[in-house]
């Protein structure tokens, strides 16, 4: 008996999945639950296990192609007796010829204006190019004519408009061509996942950035004390795990920086649970996987959990709810460098704290030129949600924590 | 050896190594398919081997001696031509080897693995093959059927190879025979009947149409009959051969007309009325192959027939035999098979015919436009108005003629009977393909003294403003 495995559900609201890697190929014996696919979906790479045993027969996509919820992802004979294949793996995978739409009765009787790349493309892009009308003179098809109608059939459902969705796109009619050549690759998974995420956030959010400056000297000190004891346990401990902790404490006394505003109906959201963002460069793009109830963890359990989930985000097998619920997201380009930077807010978070490389720098103490080891910081908040002043606070509080953190035993939870 | 219980597998496997079959390889395994291509004959198939590029050979030696008997009006002085038909075998053989072995070499370098025999399917993913050395079993996960046709045969007067022969025995034309009879006047039968008179022989043409060239624009017909005539080739239409009485070595052939019967004395017979698909068999039955009432297997753009993973292509589909069209469907077959967006529609098919003058067309004559109730506007250049044509030491017979669609404009067919027709005609392939404008041929700038100036020209004409001759 044939089974067809179809793309399932694979998350809430994920409609779509790039295909990453078939992991067997037609012909292989496959078990139940045995890992057989993997796909990339807003953020994740996924492995789908089949979900019966039997020899692979089919395999509908390849990689790199989208598959759509419900789209047959792999067909297994699931009985012993499956079609007998060469021995030795085919050197390329065959997929089924896609799907050419079918020459209308009037493609075959009136004359279709197009040149042979203009029927190409229109195979190519599934569309039946009798029900293209021609732009050009007597109902010639141009390539965009054929282009325009692919997209309208390819068209998501519409939505609630936003602001960014009703924009026409400000490259149309923008010839790249004109002063030299140029490449396309089309923006996908991460990439265009975080294209969308920014373009919602900064037209939606108004943004306001604070910058200051934390003396960690003390706080290194304490960190290369304790290096050794984190190692003893596997545990490679950052400053960014003070921050996270530091930070936790700030949004339990500034709770508006720890809400949303819900657009809807008009009311803040405050959370009464602190999950912190950790902004993460991964080879795909940036994704931001999330440390829960970082209030009520140890500075060595946040450094813990922030190596694992870094891990599992840069290699792509991190789970798909490890990268939602955030309340607050850090965000640490002290590995670049930099002095300054403007981060964007994770919309429908409210603010975005960036820490930069910490150096030493003269500053002054008591009428006194010293240095000392200072860390930058930005706060990008929602200036509809709060105002500068809170802002600032909320960045002193932090600051204090770092510049002092024996406070940190004294002060937070 | 133990042959018959061991399977070879391949993702394609091809069948019939001619234009169709070994295109469709080479393509496959370039776009990263293993295949298998079997051949039970010469690899190039019959249009290699004993088609297009053996007649091309002959007929180029055949008008070269033409032109050389005529080169008096040049100026050249020369003795008469007197003909070695062995060497000229040779000549021609050498050619056809070279090529067969350019094909094998793009094979090879391609990791086609070529298998020698022939091929029976025996289910539909899987076939067997007669070699030399036993039978061998396949099994494919695509197969593209490419085993071409076969010369049709008078009924109750099968080919000999010696009295009575095909397009493929009349190739060997030594010992030239007298008298010859050529049944067919399509593209085969003027092709080689015109290679036999110029060598020698004297030829008589018969069709069973009451026109010559039917199929064909009226005015290319029109003057090839005259060429014909110059030719001293006879022409006898609206005539079916009746009865054959053999004699010692030539044979007289009774003709029924509706004028009545009448014979002719000849001493050799070539049949050239037509071809008919190889579909019997091959086991199509055994896969489950569906063929039409003519034999040809049923498919369809994508040259996928009724069986999934089997697609055919070239002659033994329905549509003009022609080892272009075989070879373009063999890379849509290869493409469709490796999940490219290839099919074979918004293609016009051109035919040549190589006889002298040259005939090649595409698209759409007037006739069949004024079939179709479409409205045409026309323009004809003839080649005696062109320099180049002149200078090539022809006497300028023939001509150039656009049609195209009377209310748009767009170029529907192009017809050329002259010099180098058939390289001409590659421009009125693209403008018919691509749904060009009259316009587009004639602002198009054409090099000077050039035979495709004939193009230009006759698309002014459509528009009577060509400038070589009077616009009337």
């Amino acid at each position: 008996m044939r089974h067809v495995f179809r793309l399932p559900d694979v998350g809430e609201g994920i409609a779509q999945a790039e295909i990453i890697e078939y992991l067997v190929k037609p012909g292989d014996k496959v078990k139940a639950d045995q890992p057989v696919i993997r796909i990339e979906t807003d953020k994740a790479v996924v492995e789908l296990p089949s979900p019966v045993a039997g020899t692979v027969v089919e395999i509908p996509f390849k990689p790199g192609d989208t598959a759509n919820v419900g789209d047959p992802l792999l067909i297994i004979e699931t009985e012993a007796e499956a079609p007998a294949m060469a021995q030795g793996p085919p050197p390329r995978k065959i997929e089924p010829p896609r799907p050419v739409p079918p020459q209308s009765e009037a493609a075959q009787a009136a004359r279709i204006l197009a040149t042979p790349h203009t029927r190409r493309l229109a195979r190519e892009l599934g569309v039946d190019i009798a029900t293209v009308k021609g732009s050009g003179d007597h109902g010639r098809i141009t390539d965009d004519d054929v282009r325009g109608v692919a997209a309208q059939a390819t068209a998501p459902p519409p939505k609630a408009p936003t602001a960014a969705a009703v924009q026409a796109p400000a490259t149309a009619g923008f010839d790249f061509e004109k002063y030299g050549p140029t490449r396309r690759v089309p923006l996908k998974g991460v990439r265009k996942r975080i294209a969308e995420v920014m373009v919602r956030s900064v037209s939606t959010i108004p943004h306001v950035s604070h910058f200051d400056e934390a003396d960690v000297t003390d706080l290194m000190a304490v960190v290369d004390r304790e290096k050794a004891l984190a190692e003893s346990r596997g545990i490679k401990l950052t400053v960014l795990s003070f921050l996270a902790k530091a930070a936790a404490a700030a949004l339990i006394a500034y709770p508006s920086l720890n809400s949303s505003l819900d657009e809807e109906t008009g009311e803040l959201v405050y959370k009464d649970y602190i999950h912190i963002g950790i902004a993460t460069d991964t080879e795909a793009g940036l994704m931001v996987p999330v440390i829960r109830d970082v209030d009520r963890k140890s500075i060595l359990q946040i450094a813990s959990e922030l190596q694992g989930l870094s891990a599992r985000a840069r290699d792509r097998s991190i789970d798909l709810e490890e990268l939602r619920g955030g309340t607050f997201t850090l965000t640490n380009v002290g590995a670049v460098g930099g002095k300054f930077a403007t981060p964007i807010i994770l919309h429908p978070q409210v603010a975005i704290l960036c820490s930069l490389r910490a150096e030493p720098r003269p500053v002054v103490r008591g009428g006194e030129v010293v240095i000392r080891t200072m860390m930058p910081l930005t706060l990008s908040f929602d200036h509809r949600v709060l105002d500068g002043a809170e802002a600032g606070r909320f960045v002193n509080y932090i600051k204090d924590l770092l510049e002092d953190p024996l406070r940190m035993l004294v002060d937070v939870a | 050896m133990v042959v018959g219980d061991f399977a070879q597998g391949t993702q394609v496997a091809v069948i019939g190594g001619g234009p169709g079959g070994y295109v469709a390889a080479i393509r496959a395994a370039q776009l990263g398919l293993e295949v298998i291509l079997v051949e039970k004959e010469f690899l190039g198939g019959v249009c290699l081997n004993w088609g297009c590029i053996p007649s091309k050979a002959l007929i180029h030696v055949a008008g070269l001696k033409a032109q050389i008997e005529r080169a008096g009006n040049l100026g050249l002085i020369t003795g008469g031509v007197s003909v070695d038909l062995q060497a000229m075998l040779d000549w021609k053989n050498r050619i056809v080897e070279k090529l067969r072995k350019g094909v094998a070499s793009l094979l090879s370098g391609h990791g086609v693995q070529v298998v020698q025999g022939t091929a029976r399917l025996t289910g539909e993913s899987s076939f067997t093959v007669e070699g030399p050395d036993g039978v061998h079993r396949f099994e494919f996960e695509h197969a593209i059927l490419a085993v071409g046709s076969s010369a049709a045969q008078l009924p109750g007067i099968p080919c000999d190879g010696r009295l009575v022969v095909d397009s493929k025995a009349a190739l060997d034309l030594a010992p030239l025979p007298e008298r010859l009879l050529v049944v067919g006047a399509g593209a085969v039968g003027l092709e080689l009947g015109m290679v036999y008179a110029r060598l020698g022989s004297r030829v008589t043409l018969v069709d069973s149409a009451d026109r010559l060239l039917p199929m064909l624009d009226r005015d290319v017909a029109r003057v090839m009959e005259r060429a014909l005539k110059d030719e001293g080739i006879e022409v006898i239409l609206a005539s079916r051969i009746r009865g054959l009485e053999r004699g010692e070595s030539s044979a007289r052939v009774l003709l029924a007309s509706p004028d009545g019967e009448t014979s002719v004395e000849v001493d050799r017979i070539l049949v050239s009325i037509g071809r008919w698909p190889n579909t019997n068999g091959i086991g199509l039955e055994k896969a489950g192959v569906k063929v039409d009432k003519r034999g040809f297997v049923t498919v369809g753009d994508r040259m996928e027939t009724s069986v999934r993973r089997i697609y055919a292509v070239g002659d033994m589909v329905a549509g003009p035999m022609l080892a272009h069209k075989a070879s373009y469907q063999g890379k849509v077959a290869a493409e469709v098979i490796a999940g490219q967006p290839a099919a074979f529609e918004g293609v016009e098919v051109p035919s040549v015919i190589f006889s002298d003058p040259e005939i090649a067309t595409v698209g759409l004559n007037e006739q069949e436009a004024a079939e179709r109730g479409i409205h045409v506007k026309v323009g004809v250049f003839p080649f005696k108005a062109l320099g180049r044509a002149l200078v090539l030491g022809e006497e300028g017979q023939g001509f150039t003629k656009v049609v195209s669609d009377a209310g748009s404009g767009i170029v529907l067919g192009v017809h050329i009977i002259g010099p180098h027709a058939s390289d001409i005609i590659a421009e009125g392939c693209l403008a018919v393909s691509s749904g060009s404008h009259v316009d587009d041929l004639a602002l198009t700038m054409h090099a000077h003294p050039t035979l495709p100036e004939s193009i230009e020209e006759a698309a002014e004409q459509v528009e009577k403003r060509a400038i070589h001759i009077f616009n009337v």
